[in-house]
């Protein structure tokens, strides 16, 4: 059966995907317009999942209508919301060809997730449980951007220390800009991991007592939340920064990432959401 | 038609352009003098430092491109010779894709320089203000200006520095992406160090810092950018405190070494530091650049920059030489219709006008017609007015396309009156 909510969905995912596409033919061609221009493709891909999101939230009967695709969208927006929210705060519309195909991946995952399949078990569900979930991906979502625009801050300080700026440098945003949008996703993503972490923890002593450390998703999360954290440390205590920050969070994305992978389909987990 | 008649850089050495440019600023009333000479219908005059051109819409185009010739030569106090060897001539296409190029930058100096189409502007609007222009001219310059427009939009003409001090700025600002409260330091006192500085000061740049061997030398360039000067001996400290480093002395050794910029970056906390060494021999010693978030360029990393971004103007030349034969034919269909639209349009109202007349008359004897019938006569006059003049009018088009509808164009006025 076709639904508002699966049409929408649709809709914002076919944005997402052109915004993708524009953005990345705007990287290989090098021209800016046709970035700026899948900005506000994925600006209305974004309203779309917004809307779609907020259909489900008035259709919402309890957790049970929580399903892996609402998991995954809210993913998917958190990241998109982010990323368009910097840019009307700074001019780094490349920042989308490394941003955009996250988007897509964590969308195109959600649609090939049934919208029906009970996510949290019924005995788990409450209030600590969403601010679990909702702080743990808004936190993860920053890393994301963290490590996108370390991504692009190495290729810049490549070109750079090369002496060949050239029109891929051109297009490119500053070492500075870029430096600045890794400290802001390592600054904000930090803590709010941390409270999500921290609302986990303190339902799990509720609900398991003693036997929830050993689950391996746990101990994947807190190990990259200690990588993270030491990141933080080093940028403001130290001073580090530049590419040795931008190199150690783009391990830091890939160490998550391959660690959620492999949980997922290599370990027995109780986060067995994807 | 349209004639063009001047002098620029690459046809008359400097003193020849200077003479001429200061024989037209003397004259008050150059436009004036301009437009009364024979068959000069509309008249423009560009002055800069590079070029001096006079565009016209000519009525008698050899006659008046002559005069306009020695025109030139009388106010430049050219001899024969110069003039023959200086001035050059252009008529309809040439001298409109000339002077679109011309307003493209395309023919300057530097090619791709922002400055030539404000003057072209100027001297457009100087001609307006002074009743120069008329229907031509005017719709000329406009389709100048959105060729010129046309160039520094869809091409990369005018996208990369290609000056070594530009180049600085622009590598500056993709290290820290804005300039506003940076802090500058110069080492020595070069010319070109000055320059980049007034450039980056242009950009947001404040708080310079000035070190030298000679105390006097350093606060007399400090003072130009309300900057501090120090003495050579604090150098260390200073390197501390700075984003942007600038140095061109005559040191024969290295003024900056690795060792210095090594020890500051932990006292910085690892802020960019971005090194520009214009010296030769070289002030900063490379192995500075080794290090992290240190950015050094000396004056053949620049100047290597800057050849790349010349030799990528020459390619995006080519796509605004395309852009401006476009807008050379558009142009060119506007004026060629120009010349016979007119008259087609007055042959037709003339037509026109004995249909009506012949009617009327014929109106007391077709009152008698049915309504049917009388609507059958009509469409058959205007039928046969159509087919008669279908042929003049096609042939005057055709005409105009290739520029020589005037006498063509001419003989049909006579041969309908339509000039009575």
């Amino acid at each position: 059966m076709i639904s508002v909510e699966g049409i929408l969905f649709a809709a914002a995912l076919f944005c997402c995907a052109l915004a993708t596409a524009g953005y990345l033919i705007s990287l290989l061609v090098r021209r800016v317009a046709l970035a700026k221009i899948s900005t506000w493709i994925l600006a209305a891909g974004f309203m779309l999942l917004t809307l779609n999101l907020l259909v489900a939230a008035v259709h919402w009967t309890g957790w049970s209508s929580f399903g892996s695709r609402h998991f995954l969208s809210i993913y998917a927006w958190v990241i998109a919301g982010i990323y368009l929210g910097l840019q009307l705060k700074t001019k780094t519309r490349l920042l989308g060809a490394f941003i955009a195909p996250f988007i897509l991946l964590f969308l195109i995952a959600a649609a090939g997730q049934g919208a029906d399949r009970n996510l949290v078990p019924s005995q788990w569900q409450g209030g600590l449980t969403t601010l679990h979930l909702v702080l743990a991906i808004a936190g993860e979502a920053l890393f994301v951007l963290a490590s996108a625009a370390g991504a692009m801050l190495l290729i810049q300080n490549n070109l750079l220390k090369n002496k060949k700026p050239g029109p891929l440098g051109r297009l490119l945003p500053s070492l500075g800009d870029l430096d600045q949008i890794n400290h802001f996703g390592l600054l904000w993503g930090f803590p709010l991991l941390t409270l999500g972490m921290i609302g986990g923890a303190v339902y799990a002593a509720f609900v398991w007592g003693g036997s929830w450390p050993a689950d391996p998703k746990v101990v994947w999360s807190f190990a990259v939340w200690v990588f993270y954290g030491f990141l933080l440390h080093q940028r403001l205590a130290i001073g580090w920064k530049g590419s040795r920050m931008a190199v150690l969070s783009c391990l830091g994305l890939i160490v998550f990432l391959l660690s959620a992978l492999g949980i997922r389909f290599c370990l027995a987990t109780v986060h067995n959401f994807i | 038609m349209i004639g063009l008649v001047g002098l620029n850089h690459k046809t008359s050495p400097l003193a020849v352009r200077e003479r001429l440019f200061a024989g037209c600023q003397e004259q008050m009333n150059l436009l004036g003098e301009l437009k009364a000479i024979d068959g000069v219908m509309e008249i423009l005059h560009l002055s800069t430092c590079n070029r001096v051109e006079l565009v016209a819409s000519l009525e008698d185009a050899p006659q008046a491109l002559i005069a306009l010739e020695s025109f030139l030569a009388r106010y430049g106090g050219l001899t024969d010779e110069e003039a023959k060897a200086c001035l050059y001539f252009y008529r309809d296409r040439e001298a409109i894709r000339h002077l679109f190029r011309v307003t493209s930058s395309l023919d300057s100096l530097v090619m791709g320089e922002a400055q030539i189409l404000g003057q072209v502007k100027d001297a457009y609007r100087q001609a307006l203000a002074q009743n120069a222009t008329g229907v031509v001219l005017n719709r000329l310059m406009h389709r100048a200006f959105r060729a010129a427009k046309r160039v520094r939009t869809e091409t990369g003409i005018a996208a990369n520095p290609v000056s070594v001090s530009f180049a600085a700025v622009e590598l500056a600002k993709k290290i820290f992406g804005t300039l506003a409260g940076r802090k500058i330091l110069i080492i020595g006192a070069g010319e070109m160090a000055e320059l980049t500085c007034t450039h980056l000061v242009g950009n947001g740049a404040e708080d310079i810092t000035v070190v030298n061997r000679s105390p006097a030398q350093a606060r007399l360039l400090a003072e130009k950018f309300h900057g501090a000067a120090r003495g050579l001996d604090e150098l260390d400290e200073v390197l501390c405190d700075v984003d942007i480093v600038i140095s061109s002395t005559g040191a024969p050794t290295y003024v900056v070494t690795g060792e210095m910029v090594r020890r500051c970056l932990r006292k910085r906390k690892n802020r960019l530091l971005f090194l520009v060494d214009i010296a030769v021999p070289r002030d900063i010693d490379p192995a500075a650049d080794d290090l992290e978030n240190v950015y050094l360029y000396n004056i053949d990393h620049l100047q290597d920059i800057v050849d790349e971004n010349i030799k990528n103007r020459r390619r995006e030349a080519m796509k605004a030489e395309a852009i401006i034969e476009e807008e050379v034919a558009n142009y060119i269909n506007w004026l060629k219709e120009l010349e016979a639209v007119p008259t087609i349009v007055s042959l037709r109202s003339k037509a026109e006008s004995i249909v009506r007349a012949e009617m009327e008359k014929a109106s007391s004897w077709m009152q008698s017609l049915e309504n049917a019938d009388r609507e059958k006569v009509e469409a058959l006059v205007h039928s046969i007015v159509n087919k008669v003049l279908h042929a003049p009018v096609a042939v005057m088009k055709e005409e105009s396309a290739e520029f020589a509808s005037q006498d063509i164009v001419a003989a049909a006025r006579q041969l309908f009156r339509l000039d009575d």
